[in-house]
This record gives C-alpha cells, structure tokens and sequence, in this order.
C-alpha cells in the first residue's frame, strides 16, 4: 500500500496528464473551428446533457472497464500481454455459440451458462501465450499480437460460412440470440444496458482478488519482484499462466457483454481495438481495479463528446483521437520517468557507499 | 603538513526531504591518510558525492587548495586531481588492463591525432607500475585477472589522470587478508610519493592500522575527528553508534546434537553451466554453526541454491533429518522448517515495491490462521508485521511502509525476521550482514546463536572473514568449488591461515575434510 502522498503525487500526476490532454484538444479546436467556443461546449457538456447521452457513455465505458481490468491483472503479475483483442472475440465467440445453439431452456440458466462459456473461452485462449511465456520463455507481446488475428480471422471465417445467418441481409454475423438473455434496459427509455453492472461487479472482484486473496499476493509478488517470488517457493510460471487466463476470462467477459448488451449477436469485426484501448485505460489507472473503473468512464465521456461535437458543430470526431493519442503518450511518459528516476536512484545508491 | 582539502559545513537536502548531510566539516592534511568512518546511511557516500561533483551541496563550502571550488561534475573533480575508486569496479572486461588504465583518454599520434599510440600507452602505463609498485600485468585482459589486480587497475586508473587527492570506496570489501595487506602496502608507496588518500570503510582494525587521522560521521553529521595513535576501536565504534558496542559475539561453547543436514558428494553447474561445485560434502548437527568461508564465486552461492531447492544437482545428495531435499520443492523445503536468508537482500529477500508486512508473510498467506474465508485477515497480518517489527526491532513508520524505503540494516532485520519468525531447524545465512550497520550486526549475530543454543542447526556463508570467525563453531573453506579445509574455530586459529586456503595457496588432505 502506498502513503496518502505518494497516491496524492500519482493522482495528481494523472489529472495533469488529463487536463494537459484536453488542452492539446482545445488548442486543435481553436485553430480550426469557425465556432471554437461552441465546439468546445459540444465536446465537455452536451455528452452530460441528456439521460440518452449518459447511457451511451456508460454503454461505451462497460467494455473499456472489463478490457482495462483484464490487463491491469496481466500487467500487475509483470505479462506484458496485448492479446485482450483476441481473447475477447473468442470469449464472444464461444459465448454466442451457447447462446444461440443450445436448446431452448429456462433463461436463468441459460444466461449464467453463456457468460461461463465466454469466461471460458477467453480464459483457455489467453492459456496459450501464458504456457508459451512461462515454459518456453516465448515473448508474450509478439505471441499475443499474432494471435490476435488468428482469433479475429478464424471468428471471422466461421461468421462468413458455416454460421453465417440466413437472415443477415448479406452481413456476417450469427442468427439473432433470443431477446430473453439479451442485456436488458437498466431503465426503460435509457440507453444504458445492465452490463454495467456486471462490470462493476467485476470491478469490485477484480479488486478483491488482487489485493485480498492469496492469489492476488502470489500475483503482484511474482510481477514486483520474480526473483523474490521464486526465493519464497512460489509456483511463479503456474502463477503466470493463471494471471494470462484471469486476464483472458474478463476479455471474454467483455466481448459476450458486448454481443449481449449493445449487438444482439456475434458479428464480424464489432470490436474495434476494444481490447487495445483497454491497454490504455490499464495504463490511465496505473493497473488499479477502481481507477480502472474510472479512467474507462473518462474515456468513454471523451468519445461521446466526440461525436456530440460532431452534431453540434463544425468539428470532426477525429479530435477525440488526438486527445486520446495525447493522453497515451503522456501517461507513458509519466511511467517512463517513474522508471528511470527510480533506476536513477538505486544505480546512483549503489556507486558511493 | 598544510591543509589540501577543506570541506565546510557541508548541507545536502534532497528534493524529497532527506537530509543526507546536517553539518560536516572535514579537513584532509596533504600527504595523509585520513579515514571517513559511519554507519550506513550516515552521509559517508553523499559527501564523496559532493566532493566528487555528483552532486551539488545545499549549503556549505569547499576549499581545495586554499580556493574555493565548485564542481559541476566528476571532470571538473578530476581536472583539479581527484579520483575515486569505486566499491564496485567500473572496468571493461574484455579489455586489456592497459586499454582499461587510459580508457578516455587515449595518447594520440598522427594528423589530426588520428590515431592511438600504442607504443606511448605502454610506456606511461609501464612507468606508472614501476613507479607505484602496484604490480599487474598490463597485456593481460581485465576479466581473467584477480580482484586484488582488478584493483590496481583502477587506482592506476585515477593515477593515469593525474590524481593527487585519491577516494577509495570501501576498497577491502571484496579482498582476502593477503590481497588487503598489499593493497596497504600499495597506498603507503602511494603516500611516500605525495599523494593524499581519502578512505572510506567500515572495519575499524584497518582504520587502526592504515590511518593517520580519522573522522566519525554519525546521522549526517562530523562528530569528531582523532588522531590515529590517539585513539582505539571501543571509542571510535562509540562515536559511531552512539553508545557501546560489544565486539565480540558472546556465546556459551556448542553442544552438537544429532546430524540434521548431510551433504555428500554435491556437484552443481553455475549458471553459464560450468561446474561450481565438485563433490562437496560435510554435516551440520544441531545446535552447531557451521561457517563457509571462501573468495566469493567458489561455489558458495551454488551450495546454497542446490541445499535450499533453487538450483539443479548434478550429482550427490542431501539430506536434512531423513528427508531427500534434492527431490523438494522450494515450497516444500521452506515448510520443512528451514529458514535461508539470502545473499541479496534486494532481489532475492525482499519485494522493494511492497510493503513490510507484505514481506513478513511469504510463508503465512496461505496458512488457515492468517485467512478469513478466501480472504487474507488483514487484521492478522498487520499484528503479525508489529509483532516482528517490535521482536527485531524494525525502525520503519508502520508496518505498511515500503520494504524499499528501509536502510539496509532495517531491510535485513526484516528478512532475519521472516526466515526466524518459522522456528528454523536449518537455518542457512548467507552474507547475513553484509551493507548493514554496526548496531545491526550485533542484532542479528546475537539473533544467529540464539537459534543455535536453541539447538537449529545453522550454516553461515560469509564474505567478511571475520564474521565467519566470530559465528562458527567450525569452518569449511570452499575454494574453486572444492572444500579445501575443514577446521575446528578453537582460539588460536588465525584469518591468515584461512586466507592461505581461501586462495588455494594450502588444501587440507582429501580424507581430512570428510
């Protein structure tokens, strides 16, 4: 745990990086618009003027959340996996296939059983780079990023032949999941969908694990200090695979809450780097559960206030894209001068006694 | 003599709040050598720091040679003849010591001076060795010659540079008594032809014997200076601390009881898989120490990693009471009661980025006391962590600070804690002091023979001779991965003669050592 002003420090380092972000945004803004101030407006408070609105941000934070948890858990045992894209089509994937093949049966069975497959799913696909890391020393970034598209591609395959619906009208997808498992409304009339509270759950979980159990010791033990974890008897390559399958399970958990609340069925490329911009909201909350939690509604604020802006003025939705890109090259840079600073520290600690 | 070097009321806050420095004063005579003795953490390396030009003084002065310098960096120190050599060596192994010694600062010939000139670094070279008797053989590549060499090289180093006031950092830690009485031998020849030499240590015998004046820093501050002849170790050891300081382990004769470790015939590869260790036995009883003295890399590292599980053996075997520890996990023999204080403190004992409580339960998180359904009791832990904390007196804020922000005596008494707190019937202490400050050696040497009148059986492996000495009941010296001496720790046993096993000059006959 960390002394009230050291979080202070890191806080305050992260709302910087934010705030200088925003300000690279208005700059854009001023330079190009006709109606800067009006832009301005459109992009910060209308995403926050409507209850529509708000359920389209919380609709858009869900999956952000449970891809940011997925590789806050991975980055924490010290994987650098990038293979949350993957796993979460194959958590999708295989959850769609339960929910639409299975025989008809009660839907309160039905739907925990289709969340199962996804965890699954996502959890035995991300097995593979784990078993590769820990037991072959496989470089985890290069074997998640390829097989990213394995799972992209072979979805995809499968979506435009054996399991194509008939009545897709010439798109790729899956037949229709029956409307008694889809994700609900949480209030009729809004746009957001109870998988929110799935991902705060998940969140609340999450947090639990890594910092209550036994587990979630071996877990950050192993990616603070190996050697250490090895020293103490702990089964560090054992630990490794089951933080990559941890990981693995919410990005399967993300994906089927995707088809469930916002698509219906599986379609052919709906994510679109969802498991990538979780990388970025892992790095905003310095891989803690509840910043997660909020750096995902942030960035799904921004996207929203994107294309608000985009109705509201003359301003494309592609600054929402610089602001993020911004945000990235910030926070990484914070994290690379912790790193060097500290590195700075011991070496220098270590010339003169 | 005149005065070289005047350091005045030397401040030095860092940006986070530490003072490192509270008021120091050093004078360094010409032609003298001055010792700088302290505990760790006491302002010993941010002075030389400051000196050196590594780092700039919040306040204070310094005079060198009747100017008041100021230094933005070690080139202006080294311009103005200051040198320092460093603890841990900063040399290119695959270079010859020659291309070491003028390394930056080659002599040049030729348009433009284009190109090196080879036949003028061998003769500065070979007239700085004949000069200062600092013997080495100057085609030799760096990384195939000994450490006491590699030494020489790097005070030829500074000498090449023009150094007239010259820093050596700790220059025994890594030296046998043989190699330690040379390099004396060498900083007296140094001496004779007018240099002046700062040197920084721990070991007060040396600071008696090598000295002629001396000053104490204690918790940031100068808190006297001697003379040599004026003074002796029981008052400088108390101006250190703060109060007296035993010098001696006190303990009663062993009792050995029955055998609780056998190793025999043990073979190990070190990690570039060359063979560290060749057929190595012996027998720990309870209630004995068994010290292992030895140069460091003579296979010490490997005996412990192969006893404790972390290492492969390829041949013999071990034994603790009638259990097959080579067929263990690292898990399983940590259950068995065996504790292993680490030689590393920083990797391998502690998680720097967790907190001490997090490290206090390495072997508790999954035992059914310290749970509360699925959960850790974090209630459990936090009185566990203050009840280690107060037993071995850690000096940290609570037990939720970072292992990192503890000095280093504080950090080892936080391993000592872990690996005591399971009761060892095998304890195995390796470097158990090393970087620690006086007050804690004395913790932890007392903490040591308590487990062993407590009838554990303890094996200490330690680079510093004399805590061998001070330990163990008997000693066995590892050297090139052979025990070449076995030998019952009785009074009249001397560091010299270990040290003539430690450098494989003697060996002990192959039955003898059984």
């Amino acid at each position: 745990m960390k002394s009230s002003k050291a979080l202070f420090l890191e806080v305050g380092g992260i709302l910087a990086a934010v705030v200088t972000a925003l300000i690279c945004g208005f700059v854009v803004i001023l330079l190009t618009s006709s109606e800067p101030f009006t832009a301005i407006s459109a992009l910060l408070l209308d995403p926050l003027s409507s209850t529509f609105n708000i359920g389209t941000i919380l609709n858009k934070a869900v999956p952000l959340i449970l891809t940011g948890l997925a590789l806050s858990v991975v980055f924490q045992s010290g994987v650098f996996s990038m293979g949350a894209e993957g796993q979460l089509y194959i958590g999708a994937f295989v959850g769609a296939l339960a929910a639409v093949y299975l025989p008809a049966m009660s839907p309160w069975i039905h739907f925990p059983l289709v969340i199962v497959c996804a965890l699954l799913g996502g959890a035995l696909f991300g097995m593979i780079p784990g078993v590769l890391k820990a037991y072959l020393n496989a470089n985890e970034i290069v074997t998640t990023l390829m097989l990213n598209f394995v799972a992209i591609l072979t979805t995809s395959y499968f979506v435009n032949n054996q399991l194509k619906a008939a009545s897709g009208g010439g798109y790729a997808k899956m037949e229709n999941i029956s409307k008694d498992i889809l994700l609900p409304k949480i209030f009729p009339g809004m746009a957001a969908h109870a998988g929110i509270i799935i991902a705060v759950v998940a969140v609340i979980i999450v947090y639990l694990l890594m910092y209550k159990t036994s587990i979630g010791y071996e877990l950050r033990l192993v990616g603070k200090n190996g050697h250490f974890a090895r020293y103490g008897g702990i089964a560090t390559r054992k630990v490794i695979v089951v933080s990559v399958m941890i990981s693995g399970a919410l990005a399967g958990l993300a994906g089927i809450v995707e088809v469930l609340g916002i698509h219906g069925t599986f379609k052919e490329n709906f994510s679109a780097s969802l498991g990538f911009d979780g990388i970025i909201i892992a790095l905003l909350a310095r891989n803690h559960p509840v910043g997660v939690l909020i750096a995902a509604l942030f960035y799904a604020y921004i996207q929203v206030g994107a294309q608000t802006m985009q109705f509201g003025s003359d301003m494309p939705r592609e600054v929402a894209v610089i602001i993020q890109v911004m945000l990235v090259l910030l926070v990484s840079a914070q994290a690379i001068f912790t790193y060097i600073k500290q590195r700075y520290a011991r070496s220098g600690q270590k010339a003169v006694k | 003599m005149p005065i070289l070097l005047e350091m005045k009321n030397i401040h030095k806050v860092y940006p986070n709040g530490t003072a490192a420095n509270r008021g120091v004063d050093l004078t360094v005579h010409e032609g003298e050598i001055h010792a700088l003795v302290g505990e760790n953490g006491a302002g010993k390396s941010t002075l030389m720091k400051i000196l050196f030009g590594l780092e700039a003084p919040t306040d204070g002065t310094i005079e060198y040679k009747g100017q008041t310098v100021t230094f933005d960096g070690p080139r202006d120190a080294i311009k103005q003849g200051m040198g320092m050599v460093h603890q841990h060596f900063m040399l290119a192994p695959s270079l010859t010591v020659s291309e070491n010694i003028v390394l930056g600062d080659e002599p040049k010939k030729g348009v433009f001076s284009m190109f090196r000139d080879r036949a003028k670094e061998f003769k500065e070279v070979e007239h700085l060795i004949s000069t200062y008797g600092l013997k080495v053989n100057m085609q030799a590549k760096v990384e195939s010659i000994p450490v006491g060499q590699k030494q020489r090289v790097e005070i030829l180093k500074v000498l090449y540079r023009g150094a007239k006031l010259i820093i050596l950092d700790e220059p025994t830690a890594v030296l046998t008594p043989q190699e330690t009485d040379e390099l004396f031998d060498s900083i007296k020849a140094l001496v004779s032809q007018g240099h002046t030499i700062i040197f920084i240590t721990h070991k007060l015998r040396e600071v008696m014997q090598i000295s002629n004046r001396i000053t104490v820093l204690r918790a940031g501050k100068s808190i006297a200076t001697l003379l040599t002849q004026e003074t002796n170790q029981e008052e400088i050891s108390r101006l250190m601390v703060g109060r007296d300081v035993l010098f001696r382990v006190d303990k009663i004769p062993a009792e050995p009881k029955d055998v609780v470790l056998a190793v025999r015939d043990l073979g190990a590869l070190d990690d570039k898989g060359t063979l560290a260790l060749k057929g190595v036995s012996f027998t720990i009883r309870g209630g004995e120490v068994l010290g292992i003295a030895g140069v460091e890399g003579n296979g010490q590292t490997e005996l412990v990693e192969v006893i404790t599980g972390l290492r492969k053996a390829t041949t013999g075997e071990v034994r603790y009471q009638d259990k097959d520890l080579l067929a263990a996990s690292v898990a399983e023999i940590r259950r068995m009661k065996v504790g292993h204080v680490p030689e590393d403190r920083q990797t391998a004992g502690a998680s720097l980025t967790s907190s001490i409580a997090e490290n206090l339960i390495l072997d508790h998180y999954r035992n059914p006391d310290f749970k509360w359904g699925p959960f850790i009791n974090k209630k459990k832990v936090k009185q566990f962590a203050k009840v280690m904390m107060d037993t071995f007196d850690v000096r940290a804020q609570n037990e939720e600070t970072m292992a990192g922000a503890l000095s280093g005596g504080n950090l080892q008494k936080v391993v000592v804690a872990r690996e005591l707190s399971k009761n060892p019937l095998l304890l195995i202490a390796s470097q158990p002091t090393r970087g620690v400050d006086i007050g804690a050696i004395e913790f932890i040497h007392r903490e040591i023979i308590k487990r062993r009148d407590g009838g554990a059986a303890v094996m200490v492996v330690s680079a510093e001779l004399s805590e061998v000495m001070a330990l163990s009941d008997r000693i066995i010296v590892l050297y090139d991965g052979e025990i070449v001496a076995l030998l019952d720790n009785t009074p009249d046993l001397t560091e010299q003669e270990i040290g003539y096993y430690m450098l494989g000059i003697k060996k002990q006959e192959l039955e003898a050592t059984r």
